[in-house]
């Protein structure tokens, strides 16, 4: 299976092995490689072990105010975790007859679109749709926290030296009502070559 | 090393003591500062040129970093993991909050204080603020006005480099600056709705070097202000009044020296101060001619509070009870937030760099007359945004894979929020006082806060939520929401008032001169004499209304008011 590829030779500290590459196979959901790298490549999976075994909340509802604040986050992002994963699986049962890394792709694109879009949801996937906005929480803020991702988005602040603060590059269209999505004048300028 | 005499003892290290401490030595006083934390070192303590993957928790920090702390509670935004692993801020003494107040006292304890990591906005006051009593008829006017105090605001302004435009605007006065930072595609578009609504939208005063500026290096953009600048390219105490103190060879510096009280001779004058060496615990002494507070604001009254003795019953230089009295803090939070879809898949550009406000909008309410609006006085806008170091707006987009991936992307340069900085008025419920039964780890007893917003500072709140529903649909953006509540009292760190100063000594603690009124030798140099707040940050006034104060100081050792040491 597709999904068995790649276990790495990283040990978990918090979750199973199976749970982990779980976690791992999420948030390359997620964040897959594209024309840029995915989750799995800049670590994701490690970084949100790495935080849930350290109690390190990092999306959370709870007000901050001592170190038992942060250790009862931290350990509610545990049980969280751990329930939420459960729950991927019960559901892929329900649905698939079998773990949610044993189902299709299409079968774990359909589960999880249930529980990401709005016009998917279903009145009985509550906890599940709250564990992926979690997973998803996660996954976000240990992609764009790499330099991979940084660089996926064009962070300038990776560039640390600049001779002078360049402002507005449209100086032509200081209103910017003209501008281009890229994407959409490229597709519009091979249109025109057709 | 207990035994010496000062002429000076300067209490804080921060924009107020820091320029103290210059000003007084290169005056050929001998001045001893005393700071309550370590020295901080910019190579060690600052960011440097770190990036968030540098860091193991990747900017959250250890959960566990404060176990066992007095004060437990993390100082976000100043306090973060780049500045982990040595003690720059303060949880070793707690304070209390009384029932009903929740105050969010957060101290950096270094050398510099908050001052190493400050938003460097730096608008002048001006007379609409000095004489706002007069024209709403509320609280009292400022011993000084703007005529008096201009001078000392150019003095500063030159000192620490400034940039910024000349606005003609006499609610937001000019002053002599720097060439200002570029405008970002953001701030072209907000102007624009701005203007639709009537609403000023100007390049922010921002103390930071767009040009070389003596002997200081020019920006150079890594965007990490905040965090600490590793070359001085903006005004702080660590790379600027603290070396140019230290260059006269007058300065003696003490660390981890927290002061518990102003001590007084016998006619109740200040003698020096009492201080606990953090390190050794020992309890120390040291004896002046001339004691200065600038520990600030409220730290200061907390000092003044616990200087108790037969001649100062309810804490020094306190007969006036005014003594932690007016209270005043800037109200912060975000009356909205949203994108700019003209900027939809556009490539990131450099924009926030300068880590800065660029522009902001400075209080543009009741200027005409000041009952125009529900509240009185008024607040001004910053605005923020662009291609950030983290795209916190992935929460308004929907989904997960390629596409969820594409959008985080495509809105990059998009996302905008506001900060309102609304000033609160003097109240008699927002007050400091000391806790009658707790006391710190070194024994001194704790300072206590009553504080509550009031009235007028929520209604500019609600205004201002409106005023950003009209801004977004004037400019084109669409707006994703508004923070619910405030912030919390004590986030914007712009804490005043606690020993304001005024002509009349049975309603003020100081003189105009920011001298004490009943010990003529005890002055203060921080923002807890400003007898109210404006829209506008302390900082620059900090520095300046010091600047003021030390001349007039340096006059009276001259005439023979207070004699060297």
């Amino acid at each position: 299976m597709s999904s068995q590829v790649g276990a790495g030779s990283y040990k978990p500290l918090f979750f199973s092995p199976q749970q982990y590459q779980m976690v791992e196979h999420l948030a390359e959901m997620i964040i897959p490689e594209d024309d840029s790298p995915g989750a799995k490549q800049a670590g994701v999976a490690e970084f949100i072990d790495f935080m849930v075994a350290n109690r390190a909340p990092v999306s959370t509802s709870r007000d901050i105010r001592s170190t038992d604040d942060a250790i009862a986050a931290g350990n509610e992002a545990q049980n969280r975790f751990l329930a939420g994963l459960d729950w991927i699986n019960a559901r892929s049962h329900s649905e698939f007859k079998r773990e949610f890394m044993d189902c299709t792709p299409e079968q774990q694109n359909s589960l999880v679109e249930e529980l990401a879009y709005k016009a998917k949801f279903k009145p009985t996937t509550e906890s599940g749709r709250a564990f992926f906005q979690m997973m998803r929480d996660y996954t976000v803020v240990g992609y764009y926290t790499t330099k991979i991702g940084l660089q996926s988005i064009g962070y300038p602040g990776l560039r640390t030296v600049w001779p002078k603060m360049p402002g507005c590059p449209h100086a032509d269209d200081p209103e910017h009502a003209h501008l281009r999505e890229p994407a959409s004048s490229s597709s519009s300028t091979q249109t025109g070559r057709n | 090393m207990s035994n010496d005499l000062y002429d000076v003892l300067v209490v804080g290290t921060g924009a107020g003591g820091g320029t103290a401490m210059k000003i007084l030595c290169e005056a050929g006083l001998q001045v001893c500062a005393l700071n309550s934390g370590p020295r901080i070192d910019p190579g060690k303590d600052y960011r440097g040129h770190r990036q968030v993957y540098d860091l193991q928790y990747r900017g959250y920090g250890d959960p566990l970093r404060l176990k066992g702390k007095a004060h437990q509670e993390p100082y976000s935004v100043e306090e973060s993991e780049y500045s982990e692993g040595r003690d720059l801020f303060e949880h070793d003494v707690a304070y209390s909050n009384a029932p009903g107040t929740d105050w969010y006292w957060k101290r950096c304890k270094a050398t510099g204080g908050k001052a190493n990591f400050w938003g460097r906005s730096s608008a002048r006051f001006g007379d609409i603020d000095f004489k706002a009593a007069d024209l709403d008829g509320f609280g009292e006017n400022w011993p000084v006005d703007y005529a008096e105090i201009s001078p000392w605001f150019s003095k500063a302004e030159r000192y620490m480099g400034v940039a910024s435009t000349v606005q003609n605007r006499p609610s937001n006065p000019d002053g002599e600056y720097l060439p200002p930072i570029p405008w970002r595609c953001i701030d072209y578009i907000i102007q624009k709705g701005a203007e639709k609504i009537g609403v000023p939208y100007l390049p922010d005063r921002c103390a930071q070097l767009t040009v070389p500026h003596h002997g200081h290096p020019n920006c150079h953009y890594c965007g990490n202000c905040s965090r600490g600048c590793d070359v001085g390219s903006f005004f702080s105490p660590t790379w600027f009044t603290i070396p140019d103190a230290e260059a006269t060879k007058n300065l003696t510096l003490l660390t981890n020296a927290l002061v518990r009280s102003v001590i007084v001779d016998e006619n109740g004058m200040a003698k020096g101060v009492a201080y606990v060496d953090r390190v050794t615990r020992k309890e120390l002494e040291l004896y002046a001619k001339v004691v200065v507070l600038a520990a600030s604001c409220v730290e200061t009254a907390h000092i003044m509070l616990n200087s108790k003795t037969r001649h100062w019953p309810t804490g020094i230089a306190n007969s006036s009870g005014q003594l932690g009295h007016n209270l005043c803090e800037h109200l912060y939070g975000t009356p909205g937030y949203g994108y700019l879809p003209q900027l939809l898949g556009q490539p990131a550009t450099p924009d926030n760099i300068a880590d800065s406000t660029v522009a902001w909008m400075p209080r543009w309410q009741n200027l005409k007359n000041p009952r125009e609006e529900k509240f009185i006085r008024g607040y001004s806008v910053y605005m923020g945004g662009g291609c950030g170091e983290f795209p916190g707006y992935y929460g308004q987009i929907e989904g997960f894979g390629s596409r969820f991936k594409r959008d985080i992307k495509r809105y990059y340069a998009t996302s905008i929020g506001a900060l309102i900085q609304a000033p609160t008025l003097p109240s008699p419920t927002n007050y400091l006082d000391i806790d009658p039964e707790k006391k710190d780890m070194f024994g001194i007893p704790q300072l206590r806060f009553h504080f509550q917003w009031g009235p007028n500072e929520l209604l500019m709140w609600e205004h201002s939520k409106q005023v950003m529903i009209d801004l977004f649909s004037a400019m084109g953006g669409e707006l994703w929401g508004a923070d619910v509540e405030p912030n919390r009292p004590g986030t914007s760190l712009h804490e005043t008032g606690v020993c304001r100063f005024g002509n009349d000594p049975k309603t003020s603690v100081t003189n105009k001169w920011a001298q004490t009124h009943e010990v003529p030798n005890l002055y203060i140099c921080d923002a807890s004499i400003f007898p109210s707040c404006t829209d506008k940050t302390t900082t620059m006034p900090i520095i300046a209304f010091t600047m003021r104060t030390c001349d007039r100081m340096l006059e009276n050792f001259k005439k023979g008011v207070h004699k060297r040491a």
